[in-house]
């Protein structure tokens, strides 16, 4: 293991603090709970606030008004905020469009979306999925057909992360045997947006496209550059994703355990019986699993290696962070009895959460299936 | 110590510089029939080996120079033990170098350390551990075997079980029972035993490998001198108690499992089965498990390296490295199906496997030091701190 310069030392420090107090006082279970399932899902003004924070801007190089920092500085903002479940689309803008759009070739697009996307003006969220379990950025059926040196685009976009109030998408599509990706306002005539909600309240967006006209200076990457972009994406949001997890984890199984402590049944304190002293520990050793492999690939990952490596680091990472997270907020549940199948309890909106980040961008058997094509042959 | 002034400072040496030297002397020296052996070695194997490792000053890596170790800090160390394993090197019966030479180093008296550490540095003395008693296992403290004082000797009476290799050894340190009024943990006292002194029996007993790997240990009337005994009299808790940490990092090692996987890889490879998805899911999950429990294994490295002390959460380590390690070789039997239970080295399509043993030594691997309900009972009263 590497030693960090000091400097990334100081910023770790400083956003590791910032992150803390606006969780004291930024957010709170309460406001997650009125925006369960409405139409916003998410607050703008927080957004805002995030923004003036610099985290939106943390992946972004210093030219486009970023922080050009990295996923270890990133992953410590997310995994602060979902610990306290702000319904805020770091992951879904901050990285995975953020990361598509820094790595796309329009030079003239970036100077002028990505200082906005950094201050929070612009919310762009990523339309690039179309069918349910469908994780190729390549495998895309929404067509762009060339008109007037742009495109017309038609077709189907789903499970939409942060798209409540998104004001544009960066949608794929194919441009003949390319694939193309372009930046669509979601006020363009002909493309129309629906909301799904998920478990967790938040919701996945349907974006139904009919001749949406997209000019040239919109097309953001084309052919191996715009699959290379979201593959890029995908994978870092993958690993921030993993970091959320870890964050839902942590309170989760400090709910549990504090629990286990006060409530007195039998004449005892629950956690008193080894029983369940035994099932808690086991959550602890996922978690810790979990937070070895979080730390080990966050580090292989700042250090940019090739396609294949990255998406062996983010597979892993993601696969195991959604398992133990899965399984402490599964188990939070039957630690809590009955207080814990309640709609008012908290542990629910964990387990929700940790359901809904689990099934974005691949499930754990997917990620491990990936994993296993991207290794094979490679026992250590 | 005479040998003391040859040993260099391996600590300033450079990392890389010191991998290297000690993976050349390994592959050069180490009996090649002997790598990867699941079973404990025994002293007739391992006599040779040990005698090499003497020769350089390299049997007590642990030990300080001045002693006839190498004084190795624990960066040195950990790569001592990472070619060691890497390697395939089987623990030598080790005890006297790992467990009751360092408690003599820190306890003993001058003449109990004149005596004792040369011998057990040379291979004279071969040590065997006299904790377990039939009703005295996880629930160590209520142990039995007692020494009355009689004039200048102790004399024993009892019995311990599981003592490892006790058929090679020349001397076992026991806990014995010294004031049966105190309470549990305070009437123990820690006592340096020759094997030969009449009154001790043995009964080999022969595990579920087939192999009589550890015996019990008869004490009847044992006539012992006084100052056998370690350390301060009804404290042989305190000195037992004074090695642990390094031991337990040691023992969540992820080496084994991952030499299991690769055995695994390979007869799956050999049959066809990572193309079945059912068993292939299972594979990379348990391929993920160990990579991971690695990932958890180093931070604990990182932790010794930078000179901190092991905390009690060290304990996970152990219980995931061994579960895993277990599932593993369950796999491993299944996967060869018949052929699977067919003992000793099978021939799938050209790969040479032994089945049953991996299956067998993984067995007690979440028995022996610290049983994983223990390490459980550890981890939620030290760490969760959860209420008793």
């Amino acid at each position: 293991m590497t030693h960090d310069p000091a400097g990334n030392m100081e910023h770790r420090g400083q956003l590791a603090d910032s992150v803390a107090d606006f969780a004291a006082r930024g957010t709170d279970i309460a406001r997650v709970r009125k925006l369960r399932g409405t139409a916003a899902e998410y607050d703008r003004a927080i957004w805002k606030k995030m923004a003036e924070l610099g985290w939106l801007g943390i992946l972004v190089p210093d030219q486009h008004g970023g922080l050009g920092l990295g996923l270890t500085e990133m992953a410590i903002v997310a995994r602060g905020l979902a610990r306290g479940l702000a319904p805020e689309p770091l992951t879904a803008t901050a990285v995975l469009s953020a990361t598509a759009l820094v790595a796309a070739e329009n030079e003239a697009l970036k100077r002028e979306q990505l200082p906005r996307l950094v201050s929070g003006q612009v919310l762009p969220a990523l339309a690039w999925q179309e069918e349910a379990g469908a994780l190729d950025p390549a495998a895309v059926r929404c067509t762009a057909v060339a008109f007037e040196g742009g495109y017309k685009l038609s077709g189907t976009k789903r499970f939409i992360s942060g798209s409540g109030q998104a004001d544009a998408f960066l949608v794929t599509a194919r441009a003949g045997e390319a694939v193309v990706l372009l930046w669509v306002p979601r006020d363009t005539a002909g493309a129309r947006l629906s909301l799904e909600t998920l478990a967790d309240g938040r919701a996945f967006g349907t974006l139904e496209l009919k001749d949406a006209l997209v000019p040239k200076a919109h097309v953001a990457a084309s052919g191996a550059a715009a699959t290379a972009a979201l593959a890029l994406a995908f994978d870092h949001a993958n690993a921030i994703v993993a970091a959320e997890l870890a964050g839902v984890m942590d309170r989760a199984l400090e709910m549990s355990v504090e629990y286990l402590k006060t409530r007195v049944q039998f004449g005892k304190p629950i956690g008193s019986f080894q029983a369940l002293q035994h099932r808690a520990v086991d959550l602890h050793i996922h978690r810790e699993v979990a937070n070895a492999v979080l730390e080990e690939s966050l580090a292989t990952l700042d250090l940019r290696p090739a396609a294949a490596a990255r998406a062996a680091a983010a597979s892993r990472v993601k696969a195991r962070c959604a398992d133990a997270a899965l399984k402490i907020t599964r188990e939070a549940i039957q630690l809590h009895g009955g207080i814990g199948f309640t709609d008012d309890y908290d542990a629910g909106l964990y387990l929700k959460r940790a359901m809904t980040l689990a099934a974005w961008l691949g499930g754990a058997t997917w990620h491990r299936r990936r994993y296993a094509q991207l290794t094979k042959g490679a026992t250590t | 110590m005479s040998a003391a002034a040859a040993i260099p400072d391996y600590n300033a040496k450079s990392d890389e510089d010191f991998r290297s030297e000690v993976r050349a002397f390994v592959e050069r020296e180490y009996p090649p029939q002997l790598r990867f052996i699941l079973q404990r070695a025994r002293w007739h194997e391992m006599k040779g080996w040990w005698g090499k490792l003497y020769a350089k000053g390299w049997i007590a890596p642990n030990w300080p120079r001045e002693d006839g170790g190498m004084g190795l800090d624990a960066g040195k160390m950990l790569i001592y033990m990472e070619e060691f394993e890497r390697h395939g090197c089987a623990r030598p019966p080790d005890q006297g170098i790992t467990q009751v030479g360092p408690l003599i180093l820190r306890f003993g008296t001058p003449a109990q350390k004149a005596w004792y550490l040369p011998r057990t540095l040379s291979g004279e003395c071969i040590w065997c551990q006299g904790y377990s008693e039939p009703n005295a296992g996880s629930d160590l403290a209520s142990l039995q075997t007692a020494a009355v004082i009689d004039g200048d000797d102790f004399v024993i009476n009892g019995q311990k079980i599981w003592t490892s290799l006790a058929d090679d050894a020349t001397h076992i340190y026991l806990l014995v029972r010294t004031d049966k009024s105190a309470k549990k943990q305070q009437g123990i006292s820690f006592l340096l035993v020759d094997m030969k002194t009449p009154g001790i029996q043995l009964r080999p007993i022969v595990n579920l490998a087939g192999h009589g790997e550890f015996c019990q240990v008869f004490f009847d009337n044992v006539r012992v001198p006084r100052n056998t005994l370690l350390g301060q009299m009804n404290d042989g808790w305190t000195v037992a108690k004074a090695l642990l940490g390094f031991e337990r990092l040691g023992i969540g090692s992820p080496r084994r499992p991952q030499y299991a996987l690769r055995r695994l890889e390979a007869v799956a490879r050999a049959k066809g089965l990572l193309e079945d998805p059912g068993f292939s899911d299972r594979f990379i999950a348990l391929k993920l498990d160990i990579e991971d429990g690695a990932a958890l294994y180093g931070r604990f490295v990182e932790q010794v390296k930078r000179g901190e002390p092991l905390g009690q959460d060290v304990s996970m380590l152990k219980i995931w490295t061994m579960e895993t390690w277990q599932r593993l070789t369950e796999l491993l039997i299944e996967a060869g199906a018949e052929q699977g239970v067919v003992a000793g080295v099978q021939d799938v399509a050209g790969v040479e496997t032994d089945f049953l043993n991996p299956f067998y030594y993984s067995r007690p691997a979440t028995i022996y030091g610290g049983s994983s309900e223990i390490q459980r009972n550890i981890l939620a009263k030290y760490v969760l701190k959860l209420p008793s």
